[in-house]
């Protein structure tokens, strides 16, 4: 693991801006490791947080609501592209008796909600929190936003105190766990006393702020449980199994939206950062906002830029200024292009030396290139894709393609046999 | 929609030219020493064996290959300088010359260019010098400088009253015998601790191979075994570091650093001469790649499966070992020319058929 120097001293002090609403919003339909089903036609309709989609099928992925009242005016495989009325007329929900919540009814909640991993994997936290049998020893909140330039989880950390708290005491309330720890990173260490300003209103939680690190990639959710409960835990486990349930701040807070406002998550707090943007700040953006709707906003000039959804370590490049944020999208980050020139492999093993899985990375570029035994045999499937080996590598070895390329020939390989 | 790239899309300020150039620097106050001792002698071993590196760059990377991006990436001067750290300052121009030009081209070029050497390249080129100037290499003249040094000793500790704590200093500083890169201790350790500050290497393999090189001298104690401390140290923390011909996992370089320090001993108790330090070397050289295998990393969450590991350990010792005695029996018997004729054939083959056709290849 390593520190990776960023903006976030900027962006940190920045509050949480509201955005004008755009005209058209463009609803992701691809989301964790499954494609929603639309629910709506074309010419529909639709209310503000109506269902628009689901994952009917295999129900691995959270269901999408609409973040505003309007009519479908497209739908594609990627999207569905909502006209927006601008008259809110929202559909009507019921209130959620948190008092008397118990695992089923919270879960279904969650469900019916939409809640998911905001940390980036948009994992649907219903399937997360359905852990009957196993007993919930820490309940572990990720205030660790790794990722550089990224303050959203800040933002909300030092703003919605209140909130994620308020509903840390229904989950302590559900899960009954025996300790409840937010994990936060040292350069933001101030954040420990205003936390716990607010803890003398719970006497009852038996919570503590867990200072770490600003290592990359602390905020793992494997690497955040081993920081602060020393279990190493391997990839592909379920941690509710070791008796771990980790959640991130931003999740936390679309759950209060869910119980107490009967809001889904149609809305989230992302960062606009970058060497190649002056506006920089942190914003609460609707899911399915387009791009192009925030930098003409906020007057962002985006030519001959990068510009980055999520993260600069495992974020994705928008070729497509239409795409929209997602529920995952953390950032929206605008680099100043630059050159990068692939050297030779000098064998010096800094990729070794942060992998924070353990791995020898080098060997998945010669593995993808010529040998993919070397794929399975330097464990190419505990990679959890978190870039810290091409950040590090001297000569730009494309580390990161051949990792997701090789998986995929690794599933291949397994497939013919 | 146009191909996405893949992440990250920030990046550290790293270079393989960073790099050398840390390197050179942890070299420099060598340099100021070899030229304080020799002077113009340094000057002619160090300008030739450079001249004839550069010359052999440009006409076969350059011209031949059409490589010319790596020439200036700085590998070719640490090589060199590497090379002429372990020759005489009355090591001839023209063997110096072919020495620097060897050790590119056997020792990197061939093998594809930088980062893709099996093994050292500067350690190659010293070799190639002894098996192709047994005359000139291994006669005792070529060590006896005392009649061109310009310095003989310092006096820089004198002012402490205990004598022998005077010497001792003096001498830690500045001896002026062995090889051209051996005279300052302290310079070389500095080099290390700089080394070792700026991420360069790690502290594995010099540390490691220095413990077992003295338990190993200390438990066969010897009077005659003849060895020089600037002679380890330069083994120790510059040679056997070598980024593409050392180990990568920190077990890995820990073993690694080990069996160096054991063979090194070995090779001084059965008669290697002067050439302990190559020898060492260049042998777990080509264990590199098996080390990388061996001392893989624990992976997160997973467990060693230690019987087996104890296993290929074992195996890789004892293989190890095997070729240290076949070594030193060719060594005996003088048949390690014939090594380097069989390495020039297979090296010459490799590249014709399979390292020529992935030059463009990153690893």
């Amino acid at each position: 693991m390593m520190h990776i120097p960023s903006l976030k001293y900027k962006t940190k002090k920045q509050p949480i801006a509201e955005l004008k609403e755009a005209s058209v919003y463009r609803i992701p339909l691809q989301s964790y490791r499954s494609t929603l089903l639309p629910l709506v036609k074309i010419g529909d309709q639709i209310l503000q947080y109506q269902v628009l989609a689901e994952d009917v099928e295999h129900q691995f992925a959270a269901k999408i609501h609409s973040p505003v009242s309007g009519k479908v005016i497209a739908i594609d495989e990627h999207y569905i592209s909502l006209e927006n009325d601008f008259q809110q007329q929202k559909i009507t929900t019921e209130i959620i008796e948190f008092q008397q919540l118990d695992l089923e009814r919270f879960v279904q909640v969650l469900k019916d909600f939409g809640i998911a991993g905001i940390g980036g994997a948009e994992f649907p936290t219903n399937i997360k929190y359905k852990v009957e049998g196993s007993e919930i020893k820490s309940l572990l909140i990720n205030g660790i936003e790794c990722e550089p330039y990224l303050t959203s989880d800040y933002a909300v950390m030092r703003h919605e105190t209140e909130k994620l708290l308020k509903t840390i005491a229904v989950l302590n309330q559900i899960f009954q766990p025996e300790e409840i720890v937010i994990g936060i990173e040292k350069q933001h260490k101030e954040l420990k006393k205003h936390f716990e300003k607010s803890f003398k209103n719970y006497p009852n939680l038996a919570i503590r702020i867990h200072l770490l690190t600003n290592e990359y990639p602390q905020g793992g959710e494997l690497q955040f449980i081993k920081s602060v409960t020393h279990k190493e835990i391997p990839k592909g486990s379920i941690p509710a199994n070791f008796g771990y349930l980790v959640s991130n701040v931003g999740t936390i807070l679309a759950i209060y939206e869910a119980l107490f406002n009967g809001i889904p998550t149609t809305e989230r707090v992302i960062t606009i950062s970058g060497n190649a943007v002056n506006s920089i700040g942190n914003y609460r953006v609707k899911i399915g906002t387009p791009i192009r709707h925030i930098l003409e906003e906020l007057n962002i000039d985006a030519e001959d830029v990068d510009i980055v959804l999520g993260g600069p370590m495992m974020g994705k490049e928008v070729a497509d200024l239409d795409s929209p944020i997602k529920k995952g999208s953390g950032g929206l980050l605008l680099f100043k292009k630059q050159q990068k020139s692939i050297e030779n492999c000098i064998e010096c093993g800094y990729c070794v030396d942060v992998c924070p899985q353990h791995l020898m990375p080098m060997q998945f570029v010669k593995g993808h290139q010529e040998d993919q035994n070397l794929l399975s045999q330097f464990n190419l499937d505990h990679c959890i894709e978190c870039g810290a080996c091409e950040y590090i590598c001297p000569s730009n070895l494309p580390l990161m393609q051949s990792i997701v390329l090789g998986k995929v020939e690794l599933q291949k390989m397994r497939y013919a046999k | 929609m146009q191909n996405s790239r893949f992440s990250p899309f920030v990046s550290s300020k790293n270079s393989i030219s960073k790099v050398m150039l840390d390197v050179i620097i942890a070299l420099l106050s060598l340099c100021a020493f070899a030229f304080y001792t020799y002077r113009i002698w340094f000057l002619i071993v160090l300008g030739s064996a450079l001249g004839g590196a550069i010359l052999t760059e440009i006409l076969f990377s350059g011209i031949f290959l059409k490589k010319w991006k790596g020439i200036l990436d700085g590998s070719a001067i640490i090589t060199v300088l590497l090379l002429v750290f372990t020759t005489s300052p009355l090591t001839p121009w023209y063997v110096a010359a072919f020495g620097g030009s060897c050790a590119v081209l056997f020792g990197k070029i061939l093998w594809g260019g930088v980062g893709k050497n099996k093994f050292n390249p500067a350690l190659v080129g010293r070799e190639f010098m002894t098996v192709f100037f047994p005359l000139v290499m291994s006669s005792g003249d070529i060590w006896s400088t005392k009649r061109i040094r310009y310095v003989y000793e310092v006096e820089w500790f004198n002012f402490i009253p205990n004598a022998h704590w005077a010497e001792f200093l003096n001498e830690l500083f500045f001896v002026p015998t062995g090889a051209l890169g051996e005279y300052s201790a302290v310079c070389l350790l500095l080099g290390g601790i700089y080394l070792i500050f700026r991420r360069r290497i790690s502290w594995h393999i010099p540390v490691f191979l220095l413990v077992s090189f003295l338990s190993f001298l200390w438990i066969f104690e010897d009077q005659n075994l003849n060895y020089s401390l600037g002679g380890i140290l330069l083994g120790a923390i510059f040679m056997a570091t070598d980024m593409p011909s050392s180990p990568s996992s920190p077990t890995g370089k820990s073993y690694y650093g080990l069996m160096i320090g054991l063979v090194a001993g070995l090779c001084i108790q059965f008669g290697a001469g002067f050439e302990y330090m190559s020898y060492s070397i260049l042998i777990l050289n080509g264990f590199s790649t098996k080390i990388n295998q061996v001392f893989m990393p624990r992976t997160w969450g997973t467990k060693i499966d230690w019987p087996k590991k104890t296993e290929e350990v074992f195996l890789l010792t004892l293989s190890i070992l095997t070729v240290t005695f076949a070594v030193l029996s060719l060594h005996y018997y003088g048949y390690i020319p014939y090594l380097i004729y069989v390495y020039i054939i297979y090296i010459i083959f490799k590249f014709n058929f399979s390292f020529s056709k992935k030059l463009h290849q990153p690893i």
